[in-house]
């Protein structure tokens, strides 16, 4: 009989550990997706570079431990600055000009990007698949009979820390209060005044710098290569849309969410499923509610 | 309509046309002679793609520095075949443009697939030295080659080692053995997969306790499965993989400590592939894969001509990349020996007198690089048995050749497997 | 007649330069490289029913393409029937999956439209990828080479006249699209759904009804590729990067004009087959370098002829026109 439908005490166990790598999973998908949320929420730009840029932030990581055997938890605080400053230099060269052009335009645009930045890795690093060993890369944290990988739960810790620090910034901040009000209603906003070209800047540049960070932080969980970044992409707008556009803590939810489908299907259907329900989920909730499954005001402007 | 398009479509027309028209008659230079290579050199293949260039470009130039092909100096025109289309349409570029009558490459079977059918139209010779498609040569294509053995030949090695090797070992009849088999979903996972299962069922009556595919490249974690695997307890794990699902499945199985008693993997990729011990240092000791020699292997074992031109090769190659020869390297650097041994004899790239050569070769085990020898069949395949192929293990940082014991030094450790922090 | 034929005078330049093209050259490689801008340019056609006229930005395009290649080529290796029928079968499926994107485009706008419709094509991957005892899962379908017509088996210069003829048709459907009453209607909804319905047009059967049709296009367009090059395998048919070149050809040469998905595919095919094999030849390493130029090449003209080629025409006419 397959052990995946048995119960017995032995399944307490293994239901734990499904639970936790659910948790560490989720927490690396909202660190991935924290940059996409505040982009595509905000700037509705549809930005399918998103991967590109993570893969970025891992040859980053790669690179600094390599030249000068620095930590990646070290060269994150460097990442989010320098990552910071690519998103303004991008915005200004690629993104301003499209910016208040068609959502297709916005779409083939970045897609050029993608493109673009694949190849720039390809033809500069080549495409060997390279790796991040630092010396804590390996260690497990125990609790019970359930094992937690460090590496893991630093990514999601900081993911719930960057989630938590950008709703405040929001709530908060003068800044955070006409990027929410631009999302909401971009033309309402112009007319109150609002730079929407320096609101959308902002938004680009943070959003770049947090998925930066995203790629130092993730670079020791997987190898590093030119086309890294592709996987997560689409991942990165099912976490996205579930939690509803713009909406921080929604987005978190929205990773745990897809983590359990994932760990979930992998375990009870097998690993080779595991996408299709996350797709369907995701097809499902766009049709069903697609303002996220929790609501979010502003996505009216998407025509939802 | 406006003159404007038209003007625009008659410049990108004549891009084109005067572009390539001017690059025709490649082949007429006297004194070289060329012959298209197409490799998947961009995309996610480019990693493979590179190694293949590396170990063709150290053997074009072993050949020259030995009198070239037919009296000529070998040289290349290179194509990008990224997917079925461009290789198909690269493939006519080659024939045409270039003027090449052989056709080599292509690391993969969805490429190899739609070169050869081109090259076939063409009636140009396709030499494959690595895609491992089964029906690649079944499918009554007459100039149509391939060095390496396929996906069957993989599977038939790896159950082989298994039931002979492994077994003993573990103290079980080969019926006695559980075997799970995971596997990344590409053409050449699920070939080698399923001949293996097959051979395991049918020959040895392995218990089959698993079978789980995934796609390498959305593989994000693997404890789900390994805490399934946990439970249904394999002694030998089958496990084909790519690129970070081999490191992702070795690393995840050490944190939930996950205990069985050997992994097998075939091919120069995933465990097969240096990047596997780059990533895990020592932590990678004890993993099985199936290859061209690596470390170890013993060159007097092979006959005098095959000791030459591989420890020429090996030198050639630990010059230019500094490292033993990786599998990619292998495989396409013995695909191209292979060729001139094959153009020496026809004299000629005709197609039948071509032919007439492959049929007439037949070199033992131990003639020619890797070890390998020649006899090819009816259908253009050159036999499992002659495509020697070996089993290396990971030891200590370095994939090292540990069977068949007669061609190396080395043997294989840590059978079982034991204690994770025991592999020492 | 002459009329027609004056008012479309680019059109019968393209169409016409490439039916002559076989009669003078014999170059396989030029040949190819035609049929490619042909079919290209057909399947952005395709696209451009959708996404140009009705105005339903679709990324996923490439399911039905990879519904009729697999069609296609399963009639021919699994139940050894000819590819015309496998192409039958195909438009058949790819109206049904056509009707269900077209529905979900009734509930979805912009990129939300344009995300789900990528899910779709990944469902599609997942399961025909998975489905190993019918479609042979990830290791594709070789298709065998038979000569003759009924079962495609053409030379190049058939194949060049082959590709012109499914080019035509998708030409006319959006000839028909630009100046018929249903024509009118679809570029009201594009322009304005509230308006439209107002104007008791009936929007969402209109946009299902363009949807399904652009589906069948393109799935004719997989099953005509799938005999050409030969072999189909999931995770190219199925692919994203397929589903953007549709759209691609379509923006570049002017979204929503008959010819322009055309004029988009020979700049954008030449462009890159050119750029491909100088680079790969020059030195393998640097082979990356030709998609970095053709990125940036993209985002350029996206950036600065939103309107695509056609639109270049068009403006440089109306200034001639004040002249």
């Amino acid at each position: 009989m397959d052990p995946a439908r048995r119960l017995g005490p032995a399944q307490i166990d293994v239901l734990a550990q499904l639970a936790v790598a659910t948790v560490l999973l989720g927490g690396i998908y909202a660190l991935i997706s924290v940059g996409l949320t505040l982009i595509f929420g905000i700037m509705r730009v549809v930005n399918f570079a998103h991967g590109e840029f993570l893969m970025l932030g891992m040859y980053l990581a790669f690179w600094a431990f390599v030249v000068f055997t620095a930590d990646p938890y070290f060269v994150v605080f460097v990442a989010i600055p320098l990552f910071f400053v690519v998103g303004l230099v991008v915005y200004g060269l690629v993104m301003r000009g499209v910016i208040h052009a068609s959502h297709n335009v916005q779409i083939f645009t970045t897609v050029g990007l993608s493109t673009v930045l694949q190849n720039v890795a390809l033809v500069a690093w080549s495409g060997d698949f390279r790796f991040v060993r630092p010396w804590h890369l390996s260690t497990v944290l125990r609790a019970g009979s359930t094992i937690f990988n460090l590496t893991q739960v630093v990514a999601s810790l900081i993911a719930v820390a960057l989630t938590l620090a950008l709703v405040a910034f929001m709530k908060w901040t003068h800044a955070g209060r006409v990027m929410r009000a631009t999302a909401q209603d971009r033309e309402a906003a112009t007319l109150m005044g609002i730079d929407t070209d320096r609101v959308y800047r902002l938004t680009f540049a943070i959003g770049i710098a947090a998925v930066g960070a995203a790629g130092v932080l993730v670079a020791p969980l997987y190898s590093v290569y030119p086309t890294a970044g592709l996987q997560f992409v689409l991942l990165s707008y099912v976490v996205v849309v579930l939690g509803g556009l713009g909406d921080m803590l929604g987005a978190m939810i929205g990773s745990l969410i897809v983590a359990a489908v994932e760990v979930a299907g992998s375990y009870f259907f097998g690993v080779a499923w595991k996408e299709i329900f996350y797709f369907i989920l995701f097809i499902l909730v766009l049709v069903f509610r697609p303002a996220g499954l929790f609501g979010q005001r502003g996505a009216e402007t998407l025509g939802v | 309509m406006p003159r404007f398009v038209v003007t625009l479509v008659v410049a990108a027309l004549t891009v084109v046309l005067g572009g390539e028209l001017a690059t025709v008659g490649g082949q007429a230079t006297s004194g070289e002679y060329r012959i298209g290579v197409l490799e998947p050199i961009t995309g996610p293949l480019a990693f493979e793609g590179k190694r293949h260039m590396e170990g063709l470009e150290i053997v074009r130039d072993l050949i020259n520095e030995r009198g070239g092909v037919m009296g000529k100096k070998l040289v290349f025109s290179v194509a990008d075949a990224t997917d079925p289309t461009v290789a198909a349409s690269e493939a006519n570029r080659l024939i045409t443009r270039e003027g090449v009558k052989i056709i080599t490459g292509t690391f993969s079977s969805r490429l190899c697939g739609a070169a050869s059918e081109v090259a076939a139209r063409h009636d140009v010779i396709y030499w494959e030295s690595s895609c491992v498609d089964p029906r690649f040569n079944k499918r009554g294509l007459k100039h149509v080659y391939r060095t390496e053995i396929d996906a069957t030949g993989f599977g038939w090695y790896n159950i082989e080692f298994i039931a002979k090797h492994l077994a003993p070992r573990l103290n079980l009849k080969p019926n006695q053995i559980k075997i799970a088999f995971l596997s990344e979903d590409s053409s050449y996972g699920q070939g080698v997969t399923e001949s293996a299962r097959q051979r395991a069922k049918a020959e040895f009556g392995m218990q089959e306790v698993m079978l789980e595919y995934y796609n390498w490249q959305t593989l994000n974690d693997m404890t789900p499965t390994i805490l399934k695997m946990k439970q249904l307890n394999p002694d030998v794990v089958h496990h084909i993989s790519f690129s970070n699902d081999g490191v992702l499945f070795w690393r995840q199985s050490k944190e939930q400590n996950f205990l069985f008693k050997a992994l097998v993997h075939a091919g120069a990729t995933g465990y097969g592939g240096s990047d596997f011990g780059k990533a895990l240092g020592n932590d990678a000791n004890g993993v099985f894969a199936l290859l061209e020699p690596g470390p170890g292997f013993r060159l007097e074992a092979l006959r005098p001509e095959g000791q030459q031109i591989e420890k020429a090769f090996r030198d050639a190659v630990q010059k230019k990349t500094g490292t033993y020869p990786f599998g990619a390297h292998q495989l396409a650097g013995s695909g191209l020996w292979l060729l001139k041994l094959v153009l020496d004899r026809a004299q000629s790239d005709d197609p039948e007198k071509f032919r007439a050569a492959v049929m007439s070769l037949d070199l033992p085990v131990g003639s020619m690089i890797n070890g390998w020898g020649v006899k090819f069949s009816e259908l253009g395949q050159n036999a499992n048995d002659r495509v020697q192929h070996y089993m290396l293990q990971w030891q200590n940082g370095q994939l090292v050749t540990v069977w068949p014991e007669e061609f190396t030094t080395l043997r294989a450790k840590w059978i079982p497997l034991g204690a994770w922090d025991q592999r020492k | 007649m002459s009329a027609l034929l004056r008012a479309r005078r680019g059109a019968v330049v393209v169409f016409g330069l490439a039916a002559l093209t076989p009669l003078v050259v014999r170059d396989a490689y030029f040949l190819d490289s035609l049929v490619l801008i042909l079919l290209w340019g057909a399947l952005s056609a395709a696209w451009n029913v959708a996404g140009g006229y009705a105005g339903q930005v679709s990324i996923g395009h490439a399911s039905f393409f990879g519904i009729g290649a697999y069609s296609a080529a399963l009639m021919v290796t699994r139940f050894g029937r000819g590819p015309w029928l496998g192409l039958l079968v195909g438009v058949v499926l790819s109206i049904g999956a056509g009707l269900i994107i077209g529905v979900l485009s009734n509930r979805l706008k912009g990129p939300y439209f344009a995300l789900s419709t990528i899910a779709f094509s990944q469902v599609l991957l997942i399961g025909v990828s998975r489905w190993r005892g019918f479609t042979a899962g990830a290791e594709g379908i070789p298709v065998p080479f038979r000569p003759g017509f009924a079962t495609l088996g053409l030379g190049h210069t058939g194949w060049v006249y082959m590709a012109l003829s499914v080019a035509l048709v998708c030409y006319a459907v959006e000839v028909y699209l630009e100046r018929s009453r249903v024509g009118y209607q679809l570029a009201g909804v594009r322009e304005d759904e509230d308006a439209a319905e107002a104007l008791g047009i009936h929007t969402r059967k209109l946009k299902v009804g363009a949807v399904a049709l652009s589906a069948a296009l393109t799935s004719i367009c997989g099953s005509l590729w799938a005999q050409y090059v030969g072999f189909v395998d999931p995770t190219y048919v199925f692919s994203v990067d397929l589903s953007v070149r549709f759209a691609l050809n379509a923006i570049i040469g002017g979204m929503g004009t008959a010819l322009g998905p055309f004029l988009g595919s020979i700049l954008i095919t030449s462009l890159e087959t050119y750029l491909r094999a100088t680079f790969s030849n020059w030195d393998a390493r640097f082979a990356g370098i030709y998609l970095v130029i053709y990125g940036t090449a993209l985002i350029l003209v996206v950036r600065f002829v939103p309107e695509g080629l056609a639109g270049i025409a068009a403006r440089i006419r109306m200034r001639k026109a004040h002249a």
